[in-house]
């Protein structure tokens, strides 16, 4: 069955993001000149208008910035999931992640509970950084 | 229609992100773990405006009050926001003339008139904004206008403040500085905002209760009260409030990315 929810739209700022996600990497814009890592990619850096950048990957760990359990079906796709987590996830290197976390219940999560990336593959050319819970020794 | 949410959420809809509510409930997510506010603060704001709207003929939710039973009882639409946390869809238009106080003083109406101003835009993109449960642009935006009025919230009679969502008119207020973090839930004890309150909170009914005008919902009702052009809802004697002499209107824009204060006075 083809995959029901919207994908990715990949363009030249994104690409290396979306790329870095079939190897299992998640991959980040790091100003050289000021050291921030930033997301969303974008041609400056926001702290110090740098142009410069070179990209490095997280450790795909971090913590729950906030999160939002959606009991309505904005787009069809959704519906079977419902309630599902939308999450930002704050990782260790900076950036601010919008993703899903899975495999718990919704009223398991807490903000500030550390996550670690696992990966969905939802097409051959598309995989979707997502999130689960550690528990507090895991971390 | 699918495809304009899509445009609107970009990559946010891969991961089933869509729209306001879902921004919001991020926001009053953090702001639940921050500071301790949650349902049982907005619970008040929601009947509270309510019943503005049921002194108010125009009010799509006039005529329809609203109990604590119907609060808890209402579906969630994305946790931790329930339908009645949300502003309503509503066609129509509102407007407001702006003249000099010259002009203003020939016309058949009492102008209220604008004695501050104040704007302050954090403009980050929101999933990668630390301030979600404040300080938001409010903060700023509210002392930039009372400073070029020259007035403390101490000399505000009553409040119309920007109601997207419940959690929007609290971390407005908090951020204004009528409360501290998390004390809203104390402060709107007792009615506060109603009919007979000491602060009276968007006594049209809102963007809740009474229509979605974007920022001219407020504005509108702040300049109306000013003039006293409210019917049953008319602040004074009537609904037993503090005679309208300074009113403070509040307009918010994307996810609490961007923020305006304006100050009416009576001429």
């Amino acid at each position: 069955m083809s995959y029901a929810k919207p994908l990715p739209r990949l363009n030249s700022d994104n690409r290396p993001f979306w790329e870095g996600c079939t190897q299992h990497e998640l991959r980040f814009q790091q100003c050289a000149d000021c050291g921030h890592v930033r997301w969303p990619p974008s041609d400056l850096c926001p702290r110090c208008h740098c142009r410069e950048v070179r990209w490095v990957n997280s450790r795909g760990i971090g913590r729950v910035y906030t999160f939002a359990v959606y009991h309505t079906a904005y787009h069809p796709g959704f519906a079977a999931e419902l309630p599902y987590v939308v999450a930002v996830v704050a990782l260790d290197e900076g950036p601010h992640l919008l993703t899903n976390l899975v495999d718990c219940r919704p009223d398991e999560v807490r903000c500030d509970q550390p996550v670690a990336v696992v990966w969905e593959e939802v097409t051959e050319s598309v995989t979707l950084p997502k999130f689960r819970l550690l528990s507090p020794d895991q971390e | 229609m699918m495809q304009m949410l899509m445009d609107f959420s970009g990559d946010d809809a891969v991961f089933g992100h869509f729209g306001a509510t879902g921004g919001y409930a991020l926001a009053a997510r953090r702001a639940m773990h921050d500071f301790g506010t949650g349902p049982e603060t907005w619970k008040k704001i929601a009947i509270g405006q309510r019943k503005w709207a049921n002194l108010n003929p125009h009010a799509m939710m006039h005529a329809k009050p609203m109990t604590e039973a119907d609060y808890d009882n209402a579906k969630w639409v994305v946790e931790p926001l329930r339908l009645p946390d949300n502003c309503l869809i509503s066609d129509g238009g509102r407007a407001i003339i702006v003249t000099s106080l010259e002009r203003a003083r020939d016309l058949k109406q009492p102008p209220a008139v604008i004695m501050g101003m104040g704007q302050h835009n954090p403009s980050t993109v929101i999933a990668q904004s630390d301030w979600m449960a404040g300080p938001t642009g409010a903060k700023r935006a509210g002392e930039i206008a009372l400073s070029m009025a020259d007035i403390t919230l101490d000399d505000v009679d009553a409040c119309q403040i920007y109601d997207c969502f419940t959690y929007t008119v609290e971390i407005t207020l908090q951020d204004y500085g009528f409360f501290g973090p998390g004390e809203g839930r104390d402060w709107l004890e007792g009615g506060t905002i109603e009919p007979g309150g000491r602060m009276p909170v968007n006594t049209s009914g809102g963007q809740l209760s009474e229509a979605y005008f974007m920022g001219l919902t407020p504005l509108a009702e702040g300049a109306m009260q000013i003039m006293g052009r409210c019917g049953q809802r008319q602040l004074g004697p009537l609904t037993h409030t503090k005679e309208p002499k300074i009113i403070l209107c509040s307009d918010n824009g994307g996810i609490l990315q961007s923020h305006a204060c304006t100050l009416l006075r009576r001429l």
